[in-house]
């Protein structure tokens, strides 16, 4: 088996040769990265906790639910605690600055959520200060926020009297250790929320959107849920209790068409060039006639003639797609940044790379088969026969 | 100074009819996708601005963006509704005013999941302001003051219990779906009943945005700075196309930057692949080049013959792209609008502005992917190409 003259047969036309191979690289660079939009988008259902769920208004997204459920919820056998989370919707100077804030129990907040690891600062600190805040490190990254700092967050729904942004200290700087948080949201105590409305300095909803609900150990996640949807079923507000996974589900579902279009972008972008180089490996395998001639004429079988074909394709397309696949790699955390406003779980993850890698070799695979096929089947005098 | 025949040009493009082929059908791919992703921006764009009225005025609480966030008590919304010197008036002198309240509840769709659906509660002058734009197509209008609603078509068979006779139960209340109305605007995904029954039924007593017919030639900018400064109701007046356009921003901006990226990455490609194809079929015919040169032909219309066949190529492969594309034409899809949370359906819309930037883009796809092979092919010397290998 004539092994170097692959190689050589590559560099015969490098230019051309680099051309294809970049070509391939832009477009499993594209298909990764497509792929890995996919999965951020729907990250939060795959680290999802079994023992946590979720009880929200039966209605509507938009409508909160009583704070005088919470202890209602909280008497329901199995149920070993319950956190406030409510969206607050502000935004930082601009409203294109947008991330999530949740008003939350500070004193229930660890223990609902134990992947929530404070890196930096007092994780203490967060129920000792009524304007505390949490923030993920995302943030930290995006606006240059550090402990100490006090941040201020202009309302949407909860005005303020005095007509200006709400004020929040940042106690700590945290990341999760699973997807279903993610690194770029800002915690602060509900009950800092709940006095300013009480108060009068504040206007807007006085409930609370959901409740997390943490199961005691062994607790039974479907009676859970049924007793406590039993419980407002006449009134005032009917709730719904589902997983977290569900939950976040219910997210991804909105998304509707999106996974569906950026996959059908895929699938175009792969369909393209798969005839491109199906195009250059046919012409390579014409250009090569003589030299197949030449090569079976010297006493190498058929195998050889069709290894040699197939085997260019493979190695053009595996180069192709590998580099691919690295720059997609390398440019993860960049884009992760970019992106950390709209998909926070942006992530190459290995079946991503795994993926475009075997889309590579497929395509190399189907773009060799016609080529080397001919290759196989070429007659000595055929080939060697002088142009007419 | 003698030009290349144009039938050398088609000749070689016929000549090597399986390549030219794969290189169309191959630009024809990366063509089609970027029109796809362009005639569902249209398709989003149509269904939000073309129909936004500049004589109909929304008006929100001062500091809202959006209906969802805005809110207005009973008193303070009848001091509008009925204090608007600015408002037309109907045959009866009643003032073309409507208070709206608004919620996006959840509902299942057909296809497993759940979605944010619209609800739309409304007074009886709404009917009289829409007039013709609002059309029942089946059933009838709900009755004021009962527990009917109806349904947008765009909601029917996407969203459960979305059809005629169906109940749709808002907290604990049961509606009837009595009619299916088609409207212009996004208002055909939402379902509309009675304000005051769904008011209650939700328990939202106030309402979120109040919309006024204007009479024709009043002054918006006056109308626009008396209320903003206004003590008692301080709100916020739009048009409705304003207001339409303001709301459907960062999708239309998302779809836009999604496909200008891709444009640009697919587009890279392609001329990789363009310019490969070509250098591919100068080397295989470098000999007819050089005869090209010995009897006569200047460098520069050579450059000309194969910029053209490029070109020719790149034409041929916009032209495979929008036909590729054309099914698409009219599918529906649906995704949730992220400035107001909830779901629009929308559908793909092959419009004139999308197959022209297909081709152009296709166009420059061959002419750049031509540009160095052209070179390449002008600047053969008569004595090198013509030699035998």
């Amino acid at each position: 088996m004539p092994w170097h003259l692959i190689a050589r047969n590559l560099l015969a036309h490098p230019v051309r040769t680099l051309l294809t191979a970049s070509s391939l690289v832009i477009a499993v660079f594209l298909i990764c990265t497509l792929r890995s939009l996919v999965v951020g988008l729907t990250a939060g259902v795959e680290g999802a906790a079994s023992n946590r769920l979720v009880v929200q208004s039966a209605v509507s997204l938009f409508v909160d639910l009583p704070l005088a459920y919470q202890g209602k919820v909280a008497q329901v056998p199995g149920v070993r605690q319950t956190c406030k989370f409510q969206w607050f919707g502000g935004y930082y100077q601009d409203p294109s600055n947008f991330f999530a804030q949740f008003g939350v129990d500070a004193d229930r907040f660890y223990e609902s959520y134990p992947e929530v690891e404070v890196l930096e600062g007092d994780p203490a600190a967060f129920l000792a200060t009524r304007a505390g805040c949490l923030i993920g490190r995302d943030l930290t990254r995006r606006y240059g926020w550090k402990v100490g700092d006090r941040v201020p967050i202009k309302p949407t729904i909860f005005q303020r009297a005095d007509g200006g942004a709400w004020e929040f200290e940042v106690v700590g700087i945290y990341r999760s250790r699973t997807s279903n948080v993610d690194d770029a949201t800002l915690f602060f105590q509900h009950d800092y929320l709940r006095e300013a409305l009480e108060q009068g300095a504040a206007s807007g909803p006085p409930g609370v959107g959901v409740y997390m609900v943490t199961l005691a150990p062994g607790a039974d996640l479907v009676a859970v849920s049924r007793e406590i949807d039993v419980l407002f079923e006449n009134g005032p507000q009917r709730v719904q209790t589902t997983t977290e996974a569900e939950f976040q589900r219910q997210f991804v579902s909105m998304l509707g068409g999106v996974p569906t279009l950026l996959g059908s972008i895929g699938g175009g972008v792969l369909f393209a060039i798969l005839l491109a180089v199906l195009n250059t490996m046919l012409m390579a395998g014409r250009e090569r006639t003589r030299d197949l001639g030449i090569i079976k004429a010297l006493g190498f079988g058929d195998g050889v003639a069709f290894a040699l074909l197939m085997l260019e394709s493979l190695l053009l397309c595996g180069v192709g797609g590998a580099i691919g696949v690295g720059l997609s790699l390398l440019s993860a955390p960049a884009f992760r940044q970019g992106l950390s406003q709209m998909v926070p779980g942006y992530a190459v993850t290995d079946e991503t790379a795994a993926l475009g890698l075997g889309l590579s070799l497929l395509l190399g695979v189907i773009a060799g088969a016609a080529p080397a096929w001919r290759a196989g089947r070429l007659r000595v005098i055929q080939a060697l026969r002088p142009e007419a | 100074m003698a030009l290349v025949p144009l039938t050398y040009t088609f000749r070689s493009l016929l000549e090597r009819r399986s390549s030219t082929a794969l290189t169309v059908v191959a630009m024809g791919a990366t063509v089609a996708t970027l029109a796809g992703v362009l005639a569902l921006q249209q398709g989003f764009q149509t269904l939000f601005t073309a129909s936004g009225r500049e004589d109909l005025l929304v008006i929100l609480r001062k500091g809202a963006n959006a209906e969802g966030e805005s809110g207005f008590s009973r008193d303070r919304a009848e001091v509008l509704l009925k204090g608007l010197p600015e408002a037309a008036a109907d045959a009866d002198g009643r003032p073309l005013t409507s208070g709206e309240m608004y919620l996006a509840v959840r509902r299942p769709k057909e296809d497993g999941g759940e979605t944010n659906v619209p609800i739309r509660g409304v007074q009886p002058q709404t009917f009289a302001i829409h007039g013709e734009r609002l059309r029942v197509v089946e059933g009838q209008r709900f009755g004021p003051g009962t527990d009917e609603v109806i349904v947008g078509r765009s909601l029917v068979g996407r969203i459960r219990d979305c059809r005629l006779g169906a109940v749709i139960q808002l907290n604990t209340t049961p509606f009837r779906v009595v009619g299916v109305f088609e409207h212009d605007g996004p208002y055909g995904s939402e379902v509309w009943g009675d304000a005051d029954r769904m008011s209650e039924a939700l328990q939202r007593p106030g309402f979120n945005r109040v919309i006024a017919q204007v009479v024709p030639g009043a002054d918006l900018a006056a109308l626009q700075a008396r209320l903003d400064a206004d003590k008692q109701v301080p709100c916020k007046v739009m048009t409705e196309r304003a207001y339409l356009s303001a709301q459907t921003g960062a999708l239309s901006a998302v779809l836009l930057s999604l496909g200008f990226v891709l444009a640009l990455i697919m587009g890279t490609a392609a001329v990789l692949t363009g310019t490969n194809t070509m250098l591919a079929a100068l080397a295989a015919r470098t000999h007819e080049v050089g005869v090209l040169l010995a009897i006569g032909f200047r460098p520069l219309p050579i450059f000309l013959s194969f910029l053209l066949e490029s070109t020719l190529l790149g034409l041929m492969g916009g032209v495979a792209g929008c036909l590729m594309v054309l099914p698409l034409d009219g599918l529906r899809t649906g995704t949730t609008n992220f400035n107001t949370f909830t779901e629009v359906a929308f559908a793909f819309r092959i419009t004139p502005t999308v197959l022209v930037t297909a081709v152009v883009f296709a166009l420059g796809l061959g002419i750049v992917g031509g540009t160095v092979p052209a070179l390449v092919a002008a600047r053969l010397r008569p004595t090198q190409a013509l030699r035998r290998e």
